[in-house]
């Protein structure tokens, strides 16, 4: 069988929930005849016409709008922001509009907004963020960050037909690097489910996402030198799913954060905090991240390298860790 | 009006005449919207509730566009179209019967519900109630009501301005994507045109050519600040041109000009031609909201010249120029409507407040997400 790369799985999703579902339609720039920056979207509009893969204007505040207006009326938009630093142009209609429908008149806005995020392209500061935390701090998001073609696949087809706006973080380093056999017929990924990838004893690691691979060799090198490392793919962050890491971090009783947006009230610190209110009798040694230096994404590429964190950075952590 | 920026519509035609049927029943809505905003300003006056934004002289513009809507049309409003909320909602001859006869009844108005139920929800609404839309969660006219079973479908404001222009042209590329000819009627203040989604979305809107109407309720004044700080350009409508889109500047206390105007961007929506900026002039008659100091900043004689404008004496002088009512009905229409308010805001007042676990319900709708969200610890930690 023929392996899928993340970005096919990306397509087969879309194209799999238009077929099955009428009221699925595609917005974004460039997404129609083109497929999108990124090819996401390549042949849909051939197959699903004018009316249903979209093509706008140079605008993400008005299509964030639109699909909310578009979603209230019973339609299922999937939006794409070129590239998921643009989506900072629509952060009003995320966070104040689309994320508080539901709680203030209960109306349901099933809706996705799919980011393509992420560094390692030296591309620069205004094309290499990571912007989970931005909306995992508003209640009424669900936040999901799939790190294999078959959770691109899976996550985005539930995230389709989940009746709630879901901001799908697709990490572009990860689109034609990660690819595996995917299954036929309806692949579908719980949203809100943590995943065990590699169980271990001596410490967890907690990351998603491009980090999640980065995570998993450092994890291989600690496996060298005998240390046991459980690594978990969070896959959704908001709503988080408590149970699985409480679980890993009572049988290991270490934890390392591991996210590529930067440092300072990322994600990370708002799991270290859960894992202190909630696991500090068994915990062995401090909470500790690995995150992008409080900095910029600088444009060089070496000078990127240098604060991305990627697996030498982890397995020094991780065996600082483990000696505690 | 203390502007340059004047209407350029001419009186309505005799072949453009508006049915009596329509003009009675905007007097009523007018009335009820009227006598709405009295009761609560005489609340805030006297601190019985915290602010209020009143609509006073909006009324043949909310109404008048409002009116021409039909079943399933999409309504989106902002902080002073109460008039345009209760066109939609009420079947005003239910509600009035003594003012209508059975012929006054419209399709639209065999498939509303009980219109004084409605009425103190809305009420319920403006007081944080339990039977208020948003069961006390956000405030007076920030809910939506979706029940295309009654021809409802309006979706209300947030509290950024603008940002709901974006939404209103969503819910007409809806109409566009579901081959219907149903249109989106949208509202915004003078002010909130400098904001860059009223762009975005009105580029949009000619773009797709979205059955879309957007209203500009252009009372001279954006809290203080008047039109001289706000724009440059001579008339809001000019910048239709500049999204290839339909615009017209109308006297928005004329009720028969606004209705005339609405009626051709309806068809013209509804024939597939596309999006109208519809600018209506009006005289600012109240502060931005009640006692917040902004009225008095407005000079004595602007101020004078303004209340002087009142648009209900106005409507009903042409009534009575139509034959369609005296003095006597005009009385009876403003008694009737005030007892109709009077009622639905003492009950709404004495309403009991919704439960404290109101404040804890679900940001997600049912389903897994939703699941997973009851599942996490969501509350601080303080036992
Ligand atoms: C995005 C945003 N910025 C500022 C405000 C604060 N604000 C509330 S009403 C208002 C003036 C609105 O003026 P206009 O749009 O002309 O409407 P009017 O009140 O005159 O009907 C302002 C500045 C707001 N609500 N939203
Ligand atoms: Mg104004």
């Amino acid at each position: 069988m023929a392996e899928t790369t993340y970005l096919d799985a990306i397509r087969r999703a879309l194209g799999e929930e238009m077929e099955r579902d009428a009221g699925v339609f595609l917005m974004g720039q460039d997404i129609a005849a083109f497929g999108g920056a990124f090819r996401a979207s390549k042949g849909l509009y051939e197959k699903f016409g004018r009316l249903r893969v979209i093509n706008t204007p140079l605008m993400e505040s008005g299509a964030i709008g639109a699909a909310l207006g578009a979603a209230l009326a019973g339609h299922r938009p999937v939006l794409e922001m070129q590239f998921a630093d643009f989506v900072s142009c629509g952060f009003n209609q995320i966070v104040n509009n689309v994320a508080k429908t539901y709680y203030r008149w209960e109306a349901p806005v099933p809706m996705v907004i799919r980011l393509p995020f992420g560094g390692g392209a030296g591309a620069g500061p205004f094309h290499s963020q990571s912007p989970e935390a931005w909306f995992a701090h508003t209640p009424g998001l669900c936040v999901v960050a799939p790190s294999t073609p078959r959770d691109a696949l899976g996550m985005l087809k539930s995230a389709i037909r989940d009746p709630n706006p879901v901001i799908f973080l697709e990490h572009r380093f990860l689109y034609r690097r990660e690819k595996e056999e995917l299954p036929e017929g309806d692949v579908l990924t719980p949203l809100g489910k943590a995943r065990v990838v590699r169980s271990g004893t001596d410490v967890t690691v907690l990351s998603w996402s491009w980090t999640l691979h980065e995570s998993l060799a450092a994890a291989d090198e600690l496996a060298k030198d005998g240390v046991s490392v459980e690594v978990i793919d969070l896959r959704t962050l908001s709503p988080l799913d408590e149970e699985t890491i409480f679980a890993s971090v009572r049988k290991t009783s270490k934890v390392l954060v591991v996210h590529e947006a930067t440092l300072t009230a990322g994600f990370g610190a708002e799991l270290a905090a859960r894992v202190g209110e909630q696991c500090v009798e068994w915990l062995d040694g401090p909470v500790r991240r690995v995150a992008y230096a409080d900095r910029p994404s600088p444009y060089n590429k070496k000078l990127e390298q240098r604060l991305l964190p990627g697996r030498e950075r982890i397995t020094r952590a991780l065996r600082a860790l483990a000696r505690y | 009006m203390a502007t340059s920026k004047t209407p350029n519509a001419a009186a309505p035609s005799a072949a453009e005449a508006v049915a009596p049927a329509v003009l009675r029943r905007a007097h009523f809505l007018m009335h009820l919207s009227r006598a709405w905003d009295s009761r609560f300003e005489a609340m805030a006056r006297v601190g019985r509730i915290g602010r209020w934004y009143s609509a006073v002289g909006n009324e043949c513009t909310t109404i008048g566009t409002a009116l021409a809507l039909g079943a399933g049309d999409a309504l989106s409003t902002v902080h002073r179209d109460l008039g345009a909320v209760l066109t939609t909602y009420l079947d005003a001859t239910r509600l009035a019967p003594t003012l209508f006869d059975a012929a006054d009844a419209t399709a639209w108005d065999a498939l509303r519900p009980d219109p004084s139920a409605l009425l103190d929800r809305l009420a319920s609404q403006v007081f944080g109630r339990r039977e208020g839309f948003t069961r006390g969660v956000d405030r007076s006219f920030h809910y939506g009501l979706l029940r295309p079973e009654w021809g409802i479908r309006h979706v209300g404001m947030i509290s950024h301005l603008g940002s709901m222009i974006p939404v209103a042209s969503g819910l007409a590329l809806a109409a566009v994507q579901d081959h219907t000819d149903r249109v989106a009627l949208g509202f915004i203040g003078e002010g909130a045109t400098s904001q860059g989604d009223f762009h975005e979305a009105l580029n949009f809107a000619g773009v797709m050519k979205l059955p879309l109407i957007l209203v500009v309720e252009n009372n001279q004044y954006a809290f203080s600040t008047p039109l001289s700080e706000q724009y440059a350009c001579a008339r809001l409508s000019d910048r239709a041109a500049g999204y290839g889109i339909a615009g017209e500047t109308v006297d928005g206390l004329d009720f028969e000009a606004v209705h005339v105007a609405m009626r051709a961007a309806v068809a013209r929506a509804r024939a597939g031609d596309g999006a109208t900026l519809l600018e209506c002039m009006l005289p600012r008659m109240r502060g931005h909201a009640e006692g917040d100091g902004s009225y008095e900043l407005i000079p004595p004689a602007e101020r004078e010249g303004y209340l002087a404008m009142d648009p209900l004496p106005r409507f009903e002088a042409r009534l009575a120029a139509l034959g369609l009512a005296d003095a006597a009905r005009c009385a009876k229409v403003q008694e009737t409507a005030k007892a109709i308010i009077e009622d639905a805001v003492e009950r709404a007042i004495v309403g009991a407040d919704p439960s404290l676990d109101e404040a804890l319900r679900p940001v997600f709708a049912p389903g897994e997400v939703a699941e997973a969200f009851a599942r996490m610890s969501t509350e601080v930690f303080d036992g």
